[in-house]
C-alpha cells in the first residue's frame, strides 16, 4: 500500500501543454479513475507516474519515495518504481508463451526459482489460466488476453496498480464481467489504484473517487455519487451522465431572487443564488411529467419517446427550449402529446453563466 | 535570476540523464565509427586526388609528395592522356548504361505487363526464372556471352557461335559497346521489371473503369490513365537502372577490355593495375558524381509525383485482369523463350563450358571431368588441380562463406540496432543523421568505394592498423556496403513491434540490453532474418566491391573465378563462377521458403 502525492506536474510536447500545473493526492487502497474525452491528459498522467514520460516540471511522490522531481533533479526509472501496468492493447509480448510473459517480471527481479513457479501456478489459477500457460498470445480471445495483462500485473505484487483503459478493447458483456473481475483483484491486492478511462460507467462503478480532466487539468475530484449529484461546473455536468444533463440558460425575471426564465420556460430554483445570469442543470430524472396538471408544472409537447428497456425517455419541448426527461418503462406516453412537467428544485445546480462554476447553496443569499 | 539557474539546473539534468541512456551511448557510438567508415573515406579520396603522391616523382619533376596539387584533375581532364583515361571511358560508361538501360526498361516493362495485367498461363513459375538473371553474378552472363561468341581474333579459342556456323562473329558481336549494352540489359532487366510491376500492381482498375464507362477507348485509356499513373515509377526506374549500370566493373571488363574498349569503372581498375592512383581516384569521384546525380534525379521524380499519384486506397481495391483471348499461347511462348535465354541458358553454357577438355571444340570425346575431379596434370589449365583438389579454390570457397556470413550477421545487428534507433528516437536529429550516415553507402558505386577503402586503410591511421590485405578489411566493407539494406529492414521490423511491448518491459525493470535481447530481437527475428539471407547471397556474388582490396590470402571465389578468367583459363572461371551462381540460387530459395513458411507463421503471432 501506497499513498501517491503528484504536485505541480506540467508536460509539454512543443507548443501543446498536456498535463498544466495538476495536482492529486491519491490514497493508499485507493481506486482513483481518470475521466475525460480524449486528448485530457489522463493517459499522460498516467504515463508520468509509471516513468514512460518525464514531465517539464512538478514532483511525484510515491510512498516515501520521491520518483520525480524537476527541481530536484531526480527520475526514477519506470522499473525501479515498483508498480505495474495494463496497458490498452495488454502489449502481451507475441513470442512468449502466456507462462513465460507472466514469468518476464519475476525474471528481472532474479526471484528464485521454487517461489517463482510457486506464485505463477498462484496467480495463473486465480485469473483462471492454469490450463492455458503454455498457449501463445495470439492463440487466446481477447478476455483470456486481458486475463493474462492482468496475471503479469500481478505476479510482481506491486503495491501500485496502474491500468489505461484495460477494458476499452472488449465486447460490452465481457467489460461488464471484467469490472467485477478486476474490482475484486484490487481489493485482494489492496494495491493503489490509478485506472485511466473515457468510459463514465466504469468509471462510475469502480472507482472510490474520479478525476475528471479536460485540456491538461483538473476539473473535479470526487466520489462517483457525488460527482453525479453535483459536478463542478458545466462542462462536468455535461460529461458525466447518460443520458445527458439538461442545461438552460436562464436569467432572474425580476419577480423573485430564486425564479429564473430563457423566456420559454420558468423554474423557481428554490434558493436565491445571487447571480442574474445562470445556468440550470437539470438531471433528465429530476424532471417529473404527469399528464393532469400540477401546481408549478408548465405545459410541454412530447416531440420524442425512446423507450430503452427500464426506461423512457421523453424528448419534451416548450417553444424554443426541449428537455430530456427520464420516465418509468411502464408509460403509455406519444409524440405529440400535451403534458405537465416540473423540476424538483432541491436536485437543481445552478452554475454562473459567466464562469461555468457550480454556486454553492450556502454561499447563495 | 533564481529562473535562469533553475533552467540551467534542469538542462544539466537531462544531460545527465542522455549521456547515461545506452541508447544515446550506442548512437553515438554508431555516428562516429560510421562516419570515419562512410564519410571520411570519401574525404580522403578526394584529398588523395589534390595531393602529390609518393609515385608521383616518375610523372612530373614538380612533384613534393604530400602537397597540395591540380596536377591529377587536370591530367585527367585536359592532359593528352584524357580522352583515353576519361573522356573516352566516360562516353562508354554513357552509351552502354543508356542503351542498357533502355532495353532493360523495354523489356522489364513489357514483362511486367504480362505477368502483372495479363492473363497469360504458367505466371508463376515464369517469374522466379525471369529474376534468375539479377540473382546469379553480372560476371555470370559476361562469361556465358564469351562463351558463345568468342572469337580468336581476340585471343582463346573459338566460341559456340564459331563452332557452329565456321566463320568468326563480327568484333562488335564479341566485344565492346553492344555485349555490354546488351549482357548489362539482360542482368538488369528484372530490376526494372520489379519495379514497374510494383507499380502496375497498385492500379486499381476501377480507376480504367471509370475512364472506359466516361466513353474513352482502350488505347485513351492506356493513354491517359494507366500511363500517367505509373510513369513517376517508370521514370525512376530508368535512373535507378542507369545508376545502377555504371558501377558494373566485371562484365564490362570482361566483354571489353579484350579490345581496349573500357568504362570508367574498369578504367579505376586498369589504372591501379598501372600504379596510377591518384587518377584512379579522380575516376572513381567522377563515378560517384554520376551516382549521386542519377540517384538524386529519380528521387525528385518519386519524391514529386509518386504522392500526387497515391493510389493505394486500401478499400474497394481491386485489380482487373486484362483477357489476351488468341495471343494467351503465343505470348506464353515468346515469354517462356525469353525467360529461357537469359535465366537458364546462361547457366547451361557455363556448365557445358566446364566440361568441355578443350574450349572451343565441340564433340563428345572432349567432355572431361577434369576441371571439377581432376588432379593436377601440367599439360592441362598450367597444370591446375580440378575444383575438389584445388587448394586455391577450397581456400577461396572457405572464405567466401566466411565472408558472406560474418558479414551478414554483423550487417543485420547492427543494422538492427540503428533501425532501432531511427524508429524510437525519431524526434532526435542525431537519429536522422545516423539514419541518413547509414544510408550513404547505397550512393557510391561498388569499385569506387573499394578504391576509397583502398586510401583509407593502406596505411595505420592512429590505433587503427593498416588494414590492407585482411580478411577484417573485407568484412568492414562488406558490412557497411550492406547496411543500407540491413537498415531498411531493421525499420520495417522495429515499426510492427508496438512500443507498448517495449513499455510493459521497461515497468518490469529490464534494462535496455535486456529488453533488446529478450524483446526486440525475437521480435524483429523473422524479418531480420531474411534480411540477413539477402546480405549472405549479395556478399557472396560481390566482386566489384572487394576486387580491388582482395590479396592471395583473402581470395573469394568470385575473385578467383574472376583471375581464372583474366589468364584465359575458361572453364575452371566457368565452373567457379557456376558455383557461386548456384549457391546464390540456393540462398534465394531458402530465402523463399523462410518468406512463405516461418515469416508468414511469426506475421500471424504478431498480429
Amino acid at each position: 500500500m501506497a499513498q501517491i502525492y503528484v504536485r505541480n506536474l506540467t508536460k509539454r510536447y512543443g507548443n501543446a501543454t498536456a498535463l498544466n500545473n495538476v495536482s492529486l493526492e491519491i490514497d493508499a487502497g485507493e481506486f482513483l479513475v481518470l475521466l475525460g474525452p480524449s486528448g485530457c491528459g489522463k493517459t499522460t498522467l498516467l504515463r508520468c507516474l509509471a516513468g514512460l514520460e518525464t514531465p517539464d516540471e512538478g514532483e511525484i511522490v510515491m510512498g516515501d519515495t520521491v520518483v520525480f522531481s524537476a527541481e530536484k533533479k531526480i527520475m526514477v526509472p519506470p522499473g525501479k518504481r515498483n508498480l505495474g501496468m495494463v496497458f490498452q492493447s495488454y502489449a502481451l509480448w507475441p513470442h512468449m508463451t502466456v507462462r513465460d510473459n507472466v514469468k518476464f517480471g519475476l525474471d528481472v527481479l532474479k526471484t528464485p526459482k521454487p517461489v517463482a513457479e510457486e506464485r505463477l501456478d498462484a496467480v495463473l489459477g486465480d485469473v483462471g489460466l492454469g490450463q492455458l500457460d503454455q498457449r501463445y498470445p495470439s492463440e487466446l480471445s481477447g478476455g483470456q488476453q486481458q486475463r493474462v495483462a492482468l496475471a503479469r500485473l500481478l505476479a510482481t505484487q506491486p503495491p501500485i496498480f496502474l491500468m489505461d483503459e484495460p477494458l476499452s478493447n472488449l465486447d460490452a458483456r465481457l467489460r461488464m464481467d471484467m469490472r467485477v473481475e478486476l474490482k475484486r483483484f484490487q481489493s485482494n491486492a489492496a494495491a493503489t489504484t490509478v485506472y485511466v478511462t473515457h468510459d463514465q460507467t466504469e468509471a462510475m462503478t469502480m472507482s472510490t473517487r474520479v478525476v475528471v480532466m479536460k485540456d491538461g487539468e483538473i476539473q473535479q475530484i470526487s466520489p462517483p455519487d457525488q460527482l453525479y449529484r453535483q459536478p463542478q461546473n458545466t462542462f462536468v455536468a455535461d460529461f458525466v451522465g447518460m443520458p445527458r444533463i439538461n442545461l438552460v440558460a436562464a436569467q432572474a425575471d425580476g419577480k423573485s431572487p430564486s425564479a429564473f426564465t430563457n423566456g420559454d420556460i420558468h423554474v423557481d430554483v428554490g434558493w436565491a443564488p445571487g447571480e442574474a445570469d445562470i445556468v440550470i442543470g437539470a438531471r433528465p430524472e429530476d424532471i417529473t411529467v404527469s399528464k393532469t396538471e400540477a401546481p408549478k408544472a408548465q405545459d410541454y409537447e412530447i416531440t420524442a419517446v425512446l423507450p430503452n428497456g427500464p426506461e423512457t425517455i421523453l424528448q419534451l419541448t416548450r417553444g424554443k427550449t426541449t428537455m430530456i426527461a427520464r420516465v418509468g418503462h411502464d408509460t403509455d406516453y406519444v409524440e405529440k402529446q400535451m403534458v405537465w412537467a416540473h423540476f424538483d428544485a432541491a436536485a437543481l445546480n445552478v452554475y454562473a453563466a459567466q464562469s461555468g462554476q457550480l454556486i454553492d447553496r450556502e454561499n447563495g443569499t | 535570476m533564481s529562473d535562469t539557474s533553475q533552467t540551467l539546473h534542469k538542462s544539466s539534468s537531462k544531460f545527465q540523464r542522455a549521456v547515461t541512456d545506452p541508447v544515446n551511448i550506442a548512437m553515438l557510438l554508431l555516428l562516429a565509427v560510421l562516419a570515419y567508415l562512410v564519410i571520411w573515406p570519401f574525404v580522403q579520396l578526394v584529398i588523395e586526388t589534390l595531393t602529390w603522391g609518393q609515385g608521383d616523382r616518375r610523372i612530373s619533376r614538380d612533384a613534393i609528395p604530400g602537397e597540395f596539387t591540380w596536377f591529377h584533375w587536370l591530367q585527367a581532364t585536359s592532359g593528352p592522356l584524357s580522352s583515353k583515361m576519361l573522356y573516352g571511358p566516360l562516353m562508354n560508361t554513357l552509351i552502354t548504361g543508356i542503351a542498357a538501360t533502355i532495353l532493360a526498361l523495354v523489356a522489364g516493362g513489357v514483362l511486367a505487363w504480362c505477368v502483372v495485367r495479363s492473363d497469360m498461363p504458367g505466371k508463376r513459375w515464369l517469374q522466379p526464372i525471369l529474376t534468375l538473371p539479377y540473382i546469379i553474378p553480372s560476371f555470370a552472363i559476361a562469361l556465358a556471352w564469351e562463351a558463345v561468341f568468342r572469337s580468336p581474333k581476340v585471343g582463346g579459342q573459338p566460341g559456340v557461335y564459331e563452332a557452329f556456323l565456321g566463320t568468326a562473329p563480327p568484333e562488335w558481336l564479341s566485344y565492346g559497346a553492344f555485349p555490354i549494352s546488351v549482357t548489362l540489359a539482360i542482368h538488369y532487366f528484372p530490376f526494372a521489371y520489379l519495379l514497374v510491376a510494383g507499380a502496375l500492381a497498385t492500379i486499381d482498375s476501377q480507376m480504367e473503369e471509370g475512364a472506359l464507362i466516361s466513353g474513352a477507348g482502350r488505347l485513351m485509356t492506356l493513354r491517359r490513365i494507366t500511363f500517367p499513373v505509373v510513369a513517376p515509377a517508370f521514370v525512376a526506374a530508368l535512373i535507378l537502372t542507369f545508376g545502377k549500370t555504371i558501377g558494373q566493373f566485371a562484365l564490362p571488363f570482361l566483354l571489353g577490355a579484350p579490345t581496349q574498349f573500357h568504362t570508367v569503372a574498369t578504367m579505376i581498375y586498369a589504372n591501379l593495375t598501372l600504379g596510377l592512383d591518384s587518377l584512379a581516384f579522380v575516376l572513381a569521384i567522377v563515378l560517384i558524381t554520376m551516382s549521386l546525380v542519377s540517384i538524386w534525379l529519380s528521387n525528385r521524380f518519386v519524391g514529386n509525383k509518386s504522392r500526387r499519384f497515391e493510389t493505394i486506397s486500401g478499400k474497394g481495391f481491386r485489380s482487373r485482369v486484362i483477357a489476351l483471348g488468341a495471343w494467351r499461347w503465343p505470348v506464353f511462348v515468346a515469354v517462356a523463350l525469353f525467360a529461357f535465354t537469359v535465366g537458364i541458358l546462361p547457366l547451361i553454357l557455363l556448365g557445358v563450358q566446364s566440361v568441355m577438355l578443350i574450349d572451343g571444340f565441340y564433340g563428345l570425346e572432349n567432355l572431361t571431368w577434369h576441371f571439377w575431379v581432376g588432379r593436377s596434370n601440367p599439360e592441362i589449365a598450367f597444370g591446375e588441380p580440378g575444383v575438389v583438389h584445388n587448394n586455391i579454390i577450397l581456400g577461396a570457397t572457405w572464405n567466401t562463406l566466411k565472408l558472406a556470413f560474418i558479414s551478414a550477421i554483423i550487417a543485420s545487428v547492427i543494422g538492427l540496432v540503428i533501425a532501432y534507433i531511427t524508429v524510437r528516437r525519431a524526434h532526435n536529429p542525431l537519429a536522422r543523421a545516423l539514419d541518413q550516415i547509414a544510408f550513404i553507402p547505397f550512393l557510391f558505386p561498388t569499385i569506387a568505394f573499394g578504391a576509397m577503402y583502398l586510401t583509407l586503410f593502406a596505411e595505420p591511421v592512429g590505433p587503427i592498423p593498416a588494414l590492407y590485405g585482411t580478411f577484417s578489411l573485407l568484412v568492414l566493407i562488406s558490412v557497411v556496403s550492406r547496411l543500407p539494406y540491413s537498415v531498411k529492414t531493421g525499420v520495417t521490423a522495429i515499426t510492427q513491434i508496438g512500443q507498448e511491448l517495449e513499455e510493459a518491459a521497461e515497468l518490469a525493470g529490464a534494462s535496455w540490453l535486456q529488453r533488446f535481447r529478450r524483446i526486440i530481437m525475437p521480435l524483429a527475428s523473422s524479418g531480420v532474418l531474411s534480411g540477413m539471407m539477402v546480405s549472405f547471397v549479395g556478399v557472396m556474388r560481390e566482386l566489384s566491391l572487394i576486387i580491388l582490396l582482395i590479396t592471395p590470402s583473402t581470395r573469394v571465389l568470385m575473385t578467383v573465378g574472376f583471375g581464372y578468367a583474366e589468364e584465359g583459363l575458361a572453364q575452371l572461371s566457368n565452373a567457379l563462377v557456376l558455383i557461386v551462381a548456384v549457391l546464390t540460387i540456393i540462398g534465394e530459395l531458402i530465402l523463399m521458403w523462410i518468406g512463405k513458411g516461418k515469416m508468414a507463421r511469426l506475421r500471424e503471432k504478431q498480429s
